[in-house]
């Protein structure tokens, strides 16, 4: 029953985004064929404009849209002549979804150790050092570290490609730099959630009993602990795998980062509503998973939609 | 002609022997060269919007298509158009009438021969309204072709005809001048018939697509790299060197910078400008003119913009040279016309023969200011506001503009800023009194630049409208004789001159690094290098 309900919630709140998508777009002043570059006799608008359907009534356009988005028809891209929405997202997602993985993996496996880490030495050296690193990771802006990375690893050191994509090598400084901020959030996420969980009296208890360090950290205290990360691994993983404009652009990766801004700023309208629902589309599944998984890790949680 | 093209031919071939002779260090300059790959890897900088020549309309699917494709005529190195999917063509005294001969050896790079067929269809598949193509209004010269796709005519009162498998004529409304660097455009490129009737979408992708030019088209890796291949079947392949060219698109130039320096790109344009005064002094660097405009145009049905003196007062008070030296740094010349360098005319380049139209005098200026508010009453300028669109270069120009006219003029101006497709609706709603906007000529003729300003075109969003002009205009147009074409040009630059609907600033220049490895490329005004010609001279 749970499951039934919050399906529907799902479909319904995509409609929800697909609509208030298409009246914000269509609201911004502006025209997919304007350009300084040659300004068009009317006529010839006129016949292009009808090529996207721009020609007919807004609620028309609506109507068309919906019914194509019911048939996952995402429509053709202004922008790219020849080549449809679902064309760009089919080619762009793997490309994004490789690097964002890649980039959750690092992010989580050193953010958590390095929170673990922090928290069990509470105060002194490690600790301070663990957070240093944390806060320059969420301050050093991804356009700041990503040239950097480049500058050393690519041009000093040459270890590494500079850009572009191809092989593994060249998915290894854009990981890195995506990763960065994300794996300083988890862990100050992971060292607070930690230090409070460490003050529990089961622990206590578990001490009590005679229990390893080890034991206690790894199956009461991260257990416990990592709750709250999970929350914020969910959204964080839907605009991982979905790419990054930023990074994109610095590593030159054929990702789907790009056409989340590009497609605003050239009022490709088939563009704008695609990629949008396409990243509610996998942001409500994630967020469906992560309250699933609550489950799965505490079993103590469960699973209701309210008035149950 | 074909005598031209034979005789540049062969003084190419002997330039390139002595050329290969001076490089040569020893070993033998034959040996030396089959060695080295011929390869060449380019930044595109972006996914080029589209290979079909009837719908590209930007200068990066141009760049792509123009070493894919060849039309009637192609530009040699010089940049001088020369016959090139056709062999021989007929003009008729009337100069309505064009009847051109497709090459015997005009190949697709499947093989098939190059038809008159395949021309005609893919020029009215260019006209057809449903086609939806930007760039349609270039082929308004041909009899039929406006009413055509504009939805008044039908297809076949379109005036180009195969008359046979190898003649194609095309009649033309009124003699143009410049008809053949006119067929050297990718709107003119023929497609081939059997392909693209049966496939709608073959351009989208490499696999299937089929091209008459140097190249065929081999690998299209979407947003990352276009990589082209030597046409074995061109009728001129002997002439090509570079067997394989690769296009990245990388966007961000300090990352395209940083491939260079790596050896990961053989050649970029437009460096990041804190680059630029790095790279000054290297053999790798060049700034070739570029040929555009960039200008303030003036709503002249807004005050103060609708006097003649105050426009020209707010002209000659700025500073040109501190603009192109100390903000844009890139090689850049001030304007003082609108017709960009870079035009070669029987006396010489069309900019240097007309000159300058006005000059920089702060003194003049200032009674030129005070005799035009005084011409219209005012005691006080109405309050001016100059709009940009949102860009880092542009704002520090305006900004430089607001203190020049302040400290020359004593006149305080606002600014005030929009992103770009707001701006564009901005501006041609004429919704603004001074507006900074770029124009750069899709061919090199001053005809594509001046065209800007008449009284009908999309682009003249000024509300100046000159009968004199126009007139000039239509009449430079239809003339015949090269050197009096160019005269009725250089009139009608100077009418548009004297009433000065906008305020030129600078002719655009572009920058780039290229690899000390290589030859023979070949850098347009217009148009991203070609290097059809280029040559790989070490590893």
């Amino acid at each position: 029953m749970y499951i039934v309900k919050r399906l529907l919630t799902m479909i319904v709140t995509i409609w929800l985004i697909a609509t208030l998508t298409f009246i914000i777009m269509k609201s911004i002043p502006g025209d997919p064929f304007a350009s300084d570059a040659n300004v068009l006799p009317e006529e010839v608008l006129q016949n292009i404009r009808a090529k996207y359907n721009l020609d007919k009534p807004l609620p028309v356009q609506y109507a068309l849209y919906m019914k194509n988005l019911l048939t996952f028809d995402l429509g053709p891209s202004i922008q790219s002549e020849t080549r449809d929405v679902n064309t760009l997202i089919a080619d762009g997602f793997p490309v994004s979804a490789v690097l964002g993985l890649q980039s959750l993996v690092i992010a989580l496996l050193f953010g958590i150790l390095l929170g673990i880490i922090a928290a069990l030495n509470h105060n002194r050296l490690l600790d301070h050092v663990a957070m240093f690193l944390a806060i320059i990771g969420i301050s050093v802006p991804s356009f700041i570290l990503a040239p950097l990375l480049i500058k050393y690893f690519a041009v000093e050191w040459k270890l590494l490609p500079v850009a572009s994509w191809g092989t593994w090598a060249h998915s290894i400084l854009p990981s890195i730099a995506l990763a960065t901020t994300p794996m300083a959030v988890i862990a100050r996420f992971m060292r607070s959630s930690m230090l409070e969980v460490m003050r529990q009296n089961y622990i206590k208890t578990a001490e009590a009993k005679g229990l390893s360090p080890a034991a206690i950290v790894i199956k009461h205290g991260i257990r416990n602990a990592i709750l709250p990360v999970i929350t914020f691994i969910g959204p964080l993983f839907a605009v991982l795998i979905t790419g990054t404009f930023v990074i994109e652009k610095i590593f030159a990766i054929p990702g789907l980062g790009k056409y989340f801004v590009d497609s605003i700023f050239n009022r490709d309208y088939p563009v704008i509503l695609g990629t949008t629902v396409f990243f509610s589309t996998i942001l409500v599944i994630t967020l469906f998973l992560v309250d699933i998984s609550y489950r799965l890790i505490d079993p103590r949680i469960k699973l209701t939609s309210r008035g149950d | 002609m074909k005598k031209v093209f034979a005789s540049i031919f062969a003084l190419l071939l002997l330039v390139s022997t002595v050329l290969a002779g001076c490089g040569s260090k020893g070993t033998s300059e034959d040996g030396a060269a089959k060695n080295i790959k011929q390869e060449i890897t380019l930044n595109a900088m972006s996914e080029p919007p589209s290979l079909d020549p009837a719908l590209a309309s930007d200068t990066t699917s141009g760049w792509i298509i123009d070493h894919l494709f060849e039309g009637l005529y192609t530009k040699n190195q010089k940049g001088e158009p020369v016959l090139g999917a056709a062999s021989d063509v007929k003009v008729s005294d009337d100069g309505k009438t064009y009847t051109f001969t497709i090459r015997d050896n005009a190949k697709w790079s499947d093989g098939d021969p190059v038809t008159a067929q395949d021309f005609e269809y893919a020029w009215k598949r260019v006209l057809d309204p449903k086609t939806g193509s930007p760039f349609a209004f270039y082929m308004y010269y041909i009899k039929g072709a406006e009413e055509y796709n504009k939805g008044k005519g039908s297809a076949d009162q379109v005036g180009v005809k195969a008359l046979d498998d190898k003649t194609l004529q095309v009649e033309l409304k009124a003699p143009l001048g410049y008809f053949d660097k006119l067929l050297t455009m990718w709107t003119f490129y023929p497609v081939k018939k059997s392909l693209v009737e049966s496939n709608p979408k073959w351009a989208a992708e490499a696999k299937g697509y089929v091209s008459n030019g140097a190249y065929r088209l081999t690998e299209w890796k979407h947003n990352s790299e276009v990589v082209i291949e030597k046409n074995q079947h061109y009728w001129n392949k002997d002439a090509i060197n570079m067997e394989k060219v690769t296009w990245k698109m990388v966007n961000d130039a300090t990352t395209y910078y940083q491939m260079y320096k790596t050896g990961e790109l053989d050649l970029i344009a437009t460096l990041p400008t804190d680059a630029i005064a790095q790279e000054k002094n290297n053999k790798e660097f060049k700034v070739v003119p570029y040929f555009g405009t960039y200008m303030f145009m003036f709503n002249v049905n807004k005050e103060p913009f609708n006097n003649a003196k105050i426009r020209r007062a707010f002209a000659m008070a700025i500073d040109r040279k501190a603009i192109v030296e100390n903000i844009t740094k890139s090689g850049e010349k001030p304007a003082y016309a609108f017709v960009p360098y870079g035009v070669n005319t029987p006396d010489g380049d069309f900019r240097e023969v007309g000159g300058a139209y006005f000059e920089e005098n702060v003194k003049e200026a200032k009674k030129l200011l005070q005799e035009g508010m005084k011409e219209e009453g005012w005691s006080k300028l109405p309050e001016v506001t100059l709009i940009y669109n949102t860009a880092e270069n542009h704002k520090k120009i305006a900004e430089a503009v607001q203190e020049m006219l302040k400290r020359n003029l004593g006149v305080k101006i606002k600014l005030a800023n929009q992103e770009w497709k707001t701006y564009l609706e901005t501006t041609d709603q004429s919704n603004f009194q001074m507006a900074r906007m770029g124009w750069i000529g899709i061919f090199v003729d001053p005809t594509v630049i001046l065209d800007y300003y008449l009284g009908d075109s999309p682009n003249n969003r000024t509300n100046w409208v000159n009968k004199q002009f126009d007139d000039l205009m239509a009449k430079a147009k239809v003339e015949q004789d090269d050197k009096k074409r160019y005269e009725l040009l250089h009139e009608a630059e100077k009418v548009l001159m004297t009433d000065m609907p906008f305020i030129p600033v600078y002719f655009y220049s572009q920058n780039y690094l290229t690899s000390p490895k290589f030859k023979g490329i070949v850098y347009p005004v217009n148009r991203f290098p070609d290097v059809r010609w280029a040559k790989k001279i070490a590893e």
